[in-house]
């Protein structure tokens, strides 16, 4: 039962998590143009 | 009870199928998925390889031959989802339970995770397709049988030259290595060697034919990146480092993504680890278990992975030297590719973790076995649920095309109107693709970034700049030389003298000059289509 319980607290916890993150990209920023390039990133 | 059977055996391949709906999303919907390398284009020709090297052989090939039987967006979307039905297919069948709490877990894994989002992002689905058949190929090589290995290697064989390396040192390993005779290990090594060989023969027979080159500096440019708060090594240890920024889950790089990843990385290490220490150490009142006898093999291919991506962010100088030595190592660049056999084992590690957590006891209790402790039925659903569910929470910006990253969109007609024209021309010469540059971002497309469409949409010769510009943290660039030595001399002549470029274009056998309207540096030729984006011109062949 403390297992299924620890699983069931893991899942709540990562879903708070997934939320708080989706919630954050939904309305994303447009994708850098990268104009010079037409071409890759520079992280 | 045979149809609750059949149900549970179908059950990865259709959670492959769920979360390839929900991790696609937009892309689904009528038209073409273009992003990076994935360009599929209307009608394709049936070409052979070009001169360059034959990095889409012979994928471009199957799907223009595919598409002479369905739509080519057709084939496109089921390549898409088929990668990753394959994939949550094949390493729920590496778990060694029949539950289906734990071969569920590992399921969404593999077919859910930062590795496979960001190949996808970057548009490698040829790439993807070893990827997926991984997990059935490493089981081929553990289960012996020489047709059983090649069916299961031919996703990777369609998919070409990294597909075929990803999976050849998983499945060299696994052969090798497999709880048998040494006489017979070495007979399955040898056999697979051959296999993989014959698979490899479409991209291997031009790749040696052709004068391609391999740039050292490409190992700069390709090492893996830290995406994220944890270093380099963190963001592989967490299936993520992908040199370009482009092709990262959005979020990917915050404290929660990175570190939650970490955590569920370490998890299925150590269910992965787990399953071996059981053997020695078999559980009270369970009866004693061999290892999986892909065990060692998936080990030794995950570490050496990893280790070739930790080599080209730590030690470029080797790498370069490898590849000044013999350009054949020029695949090792992009190090954090070859993390495919690391994801596969954290796949089984996390089923692992849930066939030893809850279910330990109940589900491989030996007959006549004291009893113990039997969860309920709804106490495993329950685990499993949440299991299953964990990759997808880990990432969830990975749903619904990466939130708009991957979407379906059509080609404007002139396109299709432009490669009528060139394709009805039996007469022979190569097409040059202007602006002299390797990718495109046409506003019909959101402004993803693509290969040059051009270089898959007529059946002749198509001269493309391949030489890569990949930007650096502090601002820099740095060049990756074009591989094919006619892009080198092609380019030669466009830098020239602009009132002697037709005829010099010509005389290097270029009879068509397709001209994107962005780019207004060329003349000459006759003009035969002048549309709103696209310019096509034909060059007297003066040679």
């Amino acid at each position: 039962m403390i297992r299924v319980l620890a699983a069931l607290a893991v899942g709540a916890v990562l879903a708070v998590g997934a939320s708080v993150a989706v919630v954050n990209v939904a309305a994303p920023t447009p994708e850098p143009p990268n104009r010079p390039l037409y071409n890759y990133g520079d992280k | 009870m045979r149809t609750a059977r059949v149900g549970a055996a179908a059950a990865p391949a259709l959670l492959g199928l769920l979360l390839g709906a929900l991790a696609l999303g937009p892309a689904l919907g009528p038209g073409f998925v273009l992003r990076y390398d994935m360009v599929f284009v209307p009608d394709p020709p049936l070409t052979l390889p070009g001169q360059g090297f034959p990095r889409a052989v012979p994928s471009d090939l199957v799907v223009a031959l595919l598409s002479q039987i369905a739509p080519a967006q057709a084939v496109q979307k089921a390549i898409l989802l088929g990668i990753f039905v394959l994939a949550a297919s094949g390493a729920a069948a590496l778990v060694p339970t029949g539950r289906l709490g734990p071969r569920l877990a590992a399921a969404a894994f593999y077919a859910w995770n930062a590795y496979l989002a960001q190949r996808l992002l970057l548009g490698q689905w040829a790439l993807l397709l070893g990827v997926a058949g991984l997990p059935w190929a490493v089981r081929a090589a553990s289960l012996g049988g020489r047709l059983r290995l090649a069916v299961a290697l031919l996703p990777a064989a369609v998919g070409g030259f990294q597909a075929i390396l990803v999976s050849a040192v998983a499945v060299l390993a696994t052969a090798a290595t497999a709880p048998c005779a040494a006489a017979a290990r070495v007979r399955r090594a040898a056999e697979a060697a051959l296999i993989l060989g014959g698979l490899s023969l479409p991209w291997l027979i031009p790749a040696l034919l052709s004068e391609a080159t391999t740039d050292p500096e490409g190992v700069d440019a390709f090492a893996a990146r830290a995406d994220g708060p944890f270093g380099v090594l963190g963001s592989l240890l967490g299936l993520g480092g992908i040199w370009n920024a482009h092709a990262t889950v959005p979020g990917q790089g915050s404290w929660w993504s990175a570190g939650v990843r970490l955590v569920l990385a370490a998890v299925a290490v150590w269910g992965f680890v787990r399953l071996r220490a059981r053997t020695r150490r078999p559980p009270a009142g369970g009866r004693d278990r061999d290892a999986p006898p892909y065990w060692t093999g998936l080990a030794v291919a995950a570490g050496a992975g990893l280790a070739i991506a930790c080599l080209g962010a730590f030690a470029p100088g080797a790498m370069k030297v490898l590849i000044g030595w013999w350009p054949g190592f020029g695949p090792l660049r992009d190090g954090q590719l070859h993390l495919a056999s690391f994801a596969l084992l954290q796949a089984v590690g996390l089923g692992g973790v849930v066939m030893g957590g809850v279910m330990d006891g109940a589900v491989d209790r030996a007959p006549g076995s004291p009893a113990g402790p039997v969860p309920g039925t709804r106490a495993v659903a329950a685990v499993a649920a949440v299991a299953a569910a964990v990759p997808v929470l880990v990432l969830p910006a990975f749903a619904m095309g990466a939130f708009g990253r991957l979407a379906a969109v059509d080609y404007p007609d002139e396109w299709r109107r432009v490669q009528a024209i060139v394709n009805a021309d039996p007469a022979p010469g190569a097409l040059l693709s202007l602006p002299w540059g390797a990718h495109r971002a046409f506003g019909w497309n959101g402004g993803r970034v693509i290969l040059d469409p051009a270089s898959k949409l007529f059946a002749r010769r198509v001269i493309w700049n391949d030489e890569l510009l990949v930007g650096l943290p502090g601002g820099g660039r740095i060049a990756v030389a074009a591989e094919d030595p006619l892009v080198t001399r092609v380019g030669a002549v466009l830098r020239g003298r602009p009132d002697e470029r037709a005829e010099a274009l010509a005389g290097l056998g270029v009879r068509y000059v397709l001209v994107h309207m962005s780019d207004n540096a060329f003349h000459g030729g006759v003009m035969l289509f002048q549309g709103r984006e696209l310019r096509l011109l034909r060059l007297d062949d003066r040679r």
